[in-house]
């Protein structure tokens, strides 16, 4: 009776052990999506006193950029020549991201004398 | 048509002159204006530019004219709501005083002006009118209300309210353009 205690109990260490090992290791592709996402940059850019800064951004394909709202009245970020995106409004102290994928022209289309360029290299 | 075209563009100069020197003689002229009629100013200039805006709300039918207009009616009530929050937070009472009553008196002459016109002719006088009125209020800002503001708080939100004012400048502008070709 003790023996088949101890062969269970060991057999429930086996299974453990065998669990932490394969949740701590990744497919060869989990690893180079996890390193790309790594590499990835934010960037931030301030929507302050009726301005985009910088108002001109360059950036890599896949990196993220963040716009804030500093000012004291609603503004919104959105693609100027399609209307292809667009952060809709974003009132006072409200931010708005964006993972880049190409070049851009954008533009406040409440303020639409306020633009802004996006350039993936 | 040359003749029409000749008399509108001196009348629109006309204003835009009238008000400008109204403004900077008002500027010139008056003694320094305590915090409580700064208070009274921002909030008056501001109702003025919404109450355009509502006129032009209610008779333009142009897309680039309705939309200018919305954007002011947003950002001007935006300007009072932080004014009133500030003089409330500071108990000041906003007082009336010379400049409020300029301004007051203007409004009410440019508000005739624009109810007893129709179609291109209201679309023109009213952004014209935007333009010179933002080049007037750009002025009494920068040059008036900046310098005489006392508490720093009151200051502050005066010196965040110019580019905002200088940014509808150029957007009435703009829009001015489609309409003076």
């Amino acid at each position: 009776m003790a023996n088949t205690y101890s062969i269970l109990k060991n057999r429930a260490y086996l299974l453990c052990f065998i669990f932490l090992v394969g949740s701590c290791t990744s497919t060869p592709e989990q690893k180079v999506q996890k390193e790309e996402t790594a590499a990835h940059k934010v960037y931030n850019v301030d929507i302050k006193e009726m301005k985009f800064q910088p108002a001109e951004l360059t950036v890599q394909k896949g990196d993220t950029v963040i716009w804030t709202n500093h000012d004291i009245v609603t503004h919104d970020v959105t693609e100027e020549k399609n209307k292809l995106w667009t952060s809709g409004p974003l009132a006072p102290g409200q931010s708005w991201s964006l993972v880049v994928d190409k070049s851009a022209d954008y533009y406040c289309s409440i303020h639409v004398v306020m633009k802004g360029k996006l350039i993936v290299e | 048509m040359k003749i029409k075209q000749s008399i509108a563009v001196f009348t629109t100069f006309a204003i835009a002159c009238g008000a400008l020197l109204c403004m900077s003689a008002i500027g010139q002229t008056s003694a320094k204006l305590t915090d409580p009629e700064i208070a009274s100013v921002a909030v008056t200039a501001n109702q003025i530019d919404i109450q355009y805006a509502q006129i032009a709300k209610k008779k333009s039918k142009n897309a680039d004219v309705l939309k200018f207009a919305e954007t002011m009616a947003k950002d001007h009530q935006s300007v009072i709501d932080k004014a009133v929050a500030l003089v409330t937070k500071l108990g000041v009472t906003p007082k009336d005083n010379a400049t409020t009553k300029s301004f007051l008196a203007g409004a009410t002459k440019t508000k005739a002006m624009l109810n007893a016109k129709n179609g291109n002719a209201f679309n023109k006088a009213y952004i014209d009118n935007e333009v010179a009125y933002h080049k007037a209020a750009i002025n009494e800002v920068e040059n008036v209300l900046i310098k005489d503001a006392s508490n720093s708080e009151l200051k502050s939100l005066l010196q965040s309210a110019l580019p905002l004012f200088k940014t509808h400048l150029a957007h009435a502008e703009m829009v001015a353009k489609e309409f003076n070709k």
